[in-house]
């Protein structure tokens, strides 16, 4: 029988500009949150394995070894420590490798931390060291970068199904009021539909990116850090933590072509659905079964996109569902009850552990007043590397 | 009329692959060919052959982006994702007034020297 991995300790720092701070403490902090809400701090050498997630210190900061890094300032010697790096989906393939360590019984207690510092560097900067995911010859050098690359699906999709710019806007709205009242979001602020698509100043206040993507539809610039502590729910050692495991019930990965040109289809996002149907057969779930998910919109027309690839949507539906608030808080299906990489922000290597706090906050019955599902049983997440070339989904069950 | 070619100044050009084996084409380079298996050593290009993409393609789709990275000193630049007539497909810059999806086009090659590092060969598809 498998065994069976659990949550037992989330941290988090606020997402925004920590430029003036060092990766590896950012890191740490976050990681001191989880022990302490844990209740393992002091016990932190009794780990059996740390799994840090990250995508370019080297490129943002200038620094390597982070992993080794984070064991010296949290002093844990000689806890064994790795990195992982999948692009934006780094956080959540720290997970998946931390999972697989339990699950394979190598491991007891593991560590995951997922964290990236972009603000070393200005905008223009970071979108180019984003842009290094891409294939190196037929798409970097030509000149793309992520947001040339959301700009050009969303086309598709408008071109395809009639999504119109208002529509993003309604996810902005959304997404923004979510994040107001997440004290870990980057932006804090709502904003209404007249500011950013109905009013006269629209075009002004919400200007565009990547044609028709606006900036209301593109994720900020951020840096930050979560963590994740993971035990084998089998062991006796389970009953030492502070809280309750929340279970990880699927996790699974999947990649498509690094270039986006050679997809059979450009509009489908084939990694999304075979990481979701892997994810689901793992927790022996379906689509219906999901209470709410945090989806990686990091430009807006993912979270529908990947919304339908997972299941939740008929194809080319789900700005319909938006329209009629079904993915609000009080909806059927919450999506992004975070804030979404929209409002609560995108440090890319801390991205995927995000998501997996905010879904045991959610399912604890942690989150803050508002912005609290009623009664969820089970939450997913996908994290999404390069454009949609490695994707990690997770599912996650309050037994 | 001066006569660059006689100091050797070559054409840009972006190469294609085609698998001799079993005749699949390929944009960029494999490695190896995903419908037969066949190695491709990029040193001896034994066993494969390579052509230059270019020429007539249909638009599938495009965006303007007005947030360029680093290195780029216009406003804004335009990009696309085009058909060959092989089948074969290809991301680039836009050079185009009025850009539509379906719109035919055709692909040329420059030399461009605007991101860090040595100029590179880059894909402008114009009308």
């Amino acid at each position: 029988m498998a065994i069976k991995v659990g949550i037992v300790g989330i941290g988090h720092t606020r997402f925004g500009n920590s430029s003036e701070y060092d990766l590896a403490d950012v890191m740490a902090y976050a990681a001191t949150d989880a022990l302490q809400d844990a209740g393992f701090l002091e016990r932190r050498r009794e780990i059996d394995q740390v799994v840090v997630g990250n995508m370019a210190s080297g490129m943002f900061c200038h620094q390597s070894g982070v992993a080794s890094s984070l064991i010296s300032r949290m002093d844990m010697e000689p806890v064994p420590a790795e990195l992982v790096e999948n692009g934006p989906a780094s956080g959540a393939s720290a997970i998946k490798i931390g999972y697989m360590a339990v699950a394979s019984g190598m491991a007891d207690i593991v560590l995951v931390v997922g964290g990236e510092i972009m603000r070393k560097v200005s905008g223009w900067e970071a979108t180019d060291l984003v842009a290094t995911i891409l294939h190196s010859e037929a798409e970097y050098d030509m000149g793309l970068t992520l947001p040339a690359f959301g700009g050009m699906f969303t086309r598709l999709y408008m071109e395809k199904y009639g999504l119109t710019e208002r529509d993003l806007a309604l996810l902005a709205v959304k997404n923004h009021r979510n994040g107001a009242k997440n004290m870990y979001a980057h932006i804090q602020a709502p904003c209404t539909i007249e500011a950013i698509a109905d009013g006269p100043e629209a075009a002004v206040v919400n200007t565009y990116v990547a044609e028709p993507l606006r900036m209301y539809s593109t994720c900020p610039v951020s840096d930050g850090a979560a963590a994740l502590l993971l035990v084998n729910m089998d062991s006796p050692k389970v009953r030492d933590f502070k809280k309750k495991p929340i279970r990880i019930a699927g996790i699974a990965s999947a990649t498509d072509t690094h270039c986006v040109h050679n997809r059979k289809d450009p509009l489908r996002l084939e990694a999304v659905r075979l990481a979701a149907e892997k994810a689901y057969k793992m927790a022996d779930l379906g689509p219906k079964d999901i209470s709410f998910a945090e989806l990686h919109d990091a430009f807006s027309i993912l979270e529908l996109a990947i919304s339908e690839e997972v299941g939740f949507f008929e194809r080319g539906k789900s700005f319909l569902a938006v329209r009629k608030g079904e993915t609000d808080i009080d909806g059927r299906l919450p999506i992004n009850t975070s804030g979404g990489l929209k409002s609560k922000g995108h440090p890319v290597g801390a991205t995927g552990v995000s998501q997996a706090v905010e879904l045991v906050r959610q399912l604890r019955g942690e989150a803050e007043e508002g912005r609290q599902v009623r009664n969820p049983k089970y939450g997913m997440s996908v994290n999404f590397g390069g454009f949609g070339n490695n994707v990690v989904a997770l599912i996650c069950a309050k037994d | 009329m001066i006569d660059f070619s006689i100091y050797g100044a070559k054409t840009p050009t972006i190469k294609a692959y085609k698998c001799l084996t079993c005749g699949a084409v390929y944009y960029p380079a494999p490695m190896v060919c995903g419908k037969c298996s066949t190695r491709r050593d990029p040193v001896t290009g034994k066993g494969w052959e390579t052509f230059d993409l270019e020429g007539s393609c249909v638009l599938l789709t495009w965006t303007r982006v007005w947030n360029l990275p680093e290195g780029y000193t216009k406003k804004y630049l335009l990009f696309g994702i085009v058909q060959f007539e092989n089948g074969l497909r290809a991301s680039g810059q836009l050079e185009v007034e009025d850009p539509r999806i379906g719109m035919k086009l055709n692909a040329t090659v420059k030399e461009s020297d605007e991101r860090p590092g040595n100029p590179v060969n880059v894909f402008v598809f114009r009308e």
